[in-house]
């Protein structure tokens, strides 16, 4: 997203774009300029330059293998738009690309809605039971994503262990069918995603001072508006930096989709390693994934009109 | 329709840049090295120790291995002229297509003695390593004697209630199923009148549950999840003898195979010829490989040493072979991959 270290030395700290910017360089910008003060370029300042190996690598490693990509869908196997024409010829790449985003909207907003009381519930529990819940959410980041995904098969399938259950006790007469459709795709995005969510919630609301909301209430607000009004708005960074890596990492994913969902809750992703891996049509592949890539920046770019992108990650606590 | 074969192919999906660890083929010229790359797990493992390892272990080769086979990589590496791969098993459709851009090492008929294969297995850049069948299977416990034994009883969710479990890969069978199912006589087939099958898939569709990999094909299966299964033979004999209540029905079956492939420029290709020289009629290897994989040798005379139990679960079992509906034209497969594949997609998201 930051695009500081690749744009040319301007005169002012990172900013992306020609407007000034009134906010404080970002942490780890060199010291402070005195105010009236032009700032210096942060590459050229001393420790600026411990941001030039991983400049350097994301050139190489991001910035390069994407050109690639972006040349490969106008020129293979000939030279035009082609490829471009073929996806949207064909009602399926697009009602593809519509179940990507509807997709990773719906698990964007679960996780919002399941993450801010769990976030809300570790900045108020003791330090014991803080950590219980810590290690809860970081389990999944220790299991590997296909192994987890196989076992909640195993568990929400018609005859797994939950309709088992279930049946037995005589609760429903038909088993409730949670797998190979769109609810298991929730189920299995939601559970690997929670934790992008809940960790930039957490980080942003052990900043907010509760001493806010005692104040509120010291003015006559009930505990329920006082959170409403004053520690919701405050933790609006944390939400928008959770959502924003949420919704991102959800558009690549296929393999949960394709092992929890049915067969029409294909992602993108699924189409594009098909492309590679089988039908070897690598122009083709190429222009899923920049359809994709513009795709997602054309909503970021709308979406900051309304949140500053900006303020999400630099901003100072 | 993602993921190929045999379970592996997800976990090393997974395991990002697994391959980088086998660059040693290239880089290693002089010395005698072969790498062998095939779908990985037990089966590969099976193949390797059964008719790889104790060619190596005469000839003084060292046998490298990665897995699973990737067309991409194998595609990227003959193009950057850093073919590290030596021995890829692979799909007959791939090869023929792949063998047409130059992307493989062309057979020498001198070295490799083809005409103790069926020749409808083999072509210019590639020879059979292995059959096995695209069959009925079911659940011994739902069903017992009177399990469905043609794809129209298959296709028939009234007389036989039940979810069908089929692979989310094109080239599985599934259309041809759908066509024998809906009357088309099994030598009338190809080429596949594929708007037909999709109508008479659509009158199932709602009972139809996909698989990805061979383990999910078992676990369907053995759960009674998916009582019947459109499934591979060896997959369903293994889970069998490991006590699970499934069982292979070879009525209608049909025939496919993988085949073996060089990449074009492979430092060490005339090795890799020698290897398919000997393997070709190397009886005891295919025969091992059948007892550990329960997938059929290629060389029929092989047969010949195999046990009466392990033959009944071959689908080229003189028994057996009387009951196939066709083998799979993967000539016609490799012409048409493309738009059916895509066709298909369109059909699952429909």
């Amino acid at each position: 997203m930051s695009s500081s270290a690749t744009t040319a030395p301007d005169r002012r700290a990172p900013s992306r774009g020609a407007e000034p910017d009134p906010r404080p360089a970002p942490p780890g910008a060199g010291s402070p300029a005195p105010p009236g003060k032009r700032r210096r370029f942060f590459l050229t300042d001393g420790w600026g330059a411990l941001a030039l190996p991983i400049a350097g690598y994301l050139l190489v490693v991001l910035i390069v293998p994407l050109a690639i990509v972006f040349a490969r869908s106008f020129t293979d196997p000939t030279l035009g738009l082609g490829n471009y024409a073929a996806f949207f010829a064909s009602p399926i790449y697009t009602d593809v690309l519509v179940n990507t985003f509807v997709t990773a909207i719906t698990v964007t907003l679960i996780t919002l809605l399941i993450g801010f009381p769990y976030a809300y519930l570790m900045t108020i529990a003791p330090p014991v039971w803080r950590s219980v819940l810590l290690v809860v959410v970081l389990v999944p980041f220790w299991t590997s994503l296909l192994v987890r995904s196989f076992a909640l098969v195993l568990l929400l399938r018609d005859t797994g262990a939950i309709n088992e259950t279930l049946l037995s006790l005589g609760l429903i007469s038909d088993p409730i069918t949670m797998v190979r459709n769109f609810t298991g795709v929730l189920i299995g995005m939601v559970q690997v995603m929670l934790p992008f969510m809940v960790l930039p919630l957490y980080a942003t609301m052990r900043g907010i001072d509760r001493r806010l909301l005692q104040a509120a209430e010291g003015l006559g607000a009930r505990p329920a508006f006082a959170f409403w009004r004053v520690f919701v708005p405050l933790s609006a960074a944390g939400v928008a930096a959770g959502s924003l890596l949420v919704f991102i990492q959800s558009l690549g994913f296929y393999i949960t989709p394709a092992l929890l969902g049915g067969p029409d809750d294909v992602m993108l992703g699924e189409l594009i390693v098909q492309q590679v891996s089988t039908v070897l049509n690598w122009g083709f592949a190429s222009a899923l994934a920049a359809v994709l890539l513009i795709v997602t920046l054309v909503l970021l770019a709308i979406a900051s009109r309304f949140i500053d992108v900006r303020r999400i990650f630099w901003k100072e606590q | 329709m993602t993921f190929k074969r045999k379970g592996v192919a997800l976990a090393a999906v997974a395991m990002v840049g697994s391959s980088a660890a086998c660059g040693g083929g290239a880089a290693a010229e002089d010395s005698k090295t072969l790498t062998v790359v095939m779908w990985g797990g037990s089966a590969q493992e099976a193949h390797v120790q059964s008719y790889v390892k104790p060619w190596a272990e005469v000839n003084g080769v060292e046998i490298l291995q990665d897995q699973p086979t990737d067309y991409a990589k194998l595609r990227a590496q003959v193009e950057s002229g850093e073919v590290s791969w030596g021995i890829v098993e692979v799909e007959p459709n791939f090869s023929a297509t792949a063998c047409e851009e130059g992307l493989l090492e062309k057979i020498d008929t001198e070295v490799v003695d083809t005409s103790v294969l069926d020749p409808q297995f083999v072509n210019e850049c590639a020879i059979p390593n292995l059959q096995y069948a695209f069959n009925i299977a079911y659940n011994t416990d739902v069903f017992g004697e009177d399990h469905p034994t043609t794809w129209e009883e298959f296709f028939d969710t009234e007389q036989f209630p039940g979810k069908r479990g089929f692979w989310k890969y094109v080239t599985g069978g599934i259309l041809e199923a759908a066509l024998l199912a809906d009357g088309v006589p099994a030598d009338e087939l190809y080429p596949l009148d594929v708007d037909r099958a999709f109508e008479k898939l659509d009158t199932i569709k709602d009972d139809i549950v996909f698989y990805e990999t061979g383990d999910q094909q078992v676990q369907l299966l053995a759960s009674g999840e998916a009582p019947l299964v459109q499934a591979w033979n060896g997959r369903v004999f293994q889970a069998a003898q490991q006590g699970q209540p499934v069982a292979n029905e070879f009525n209608q079956h049909f025939l496919s195979y993988d085949q073996v492939v060089i990449p074009k420029g492979y430092p060490n290709a005339d090795l890799a010829m020698e290897w398919m020289g000997h393997f070709v009629t190397d009886l005891q290897g295919q025969a091992a490989d059948t007892r550990a994989s329960a997938y059929a040798p290629v060389n029929d005379k092989a047969l010949e040493l195999l046990e009466p139990e392990i033959l009944e679960e071959l689908p080229t079992s003189e028994e057996n072979a009387a009951k196939r509906a066709t083998v799979i034209d993967y000539d016609w497969w490799a012409e048409n991959y493309d738009a059916v594949s895509e066709r298909f997609n369109e059909w699952l998201a429909s």
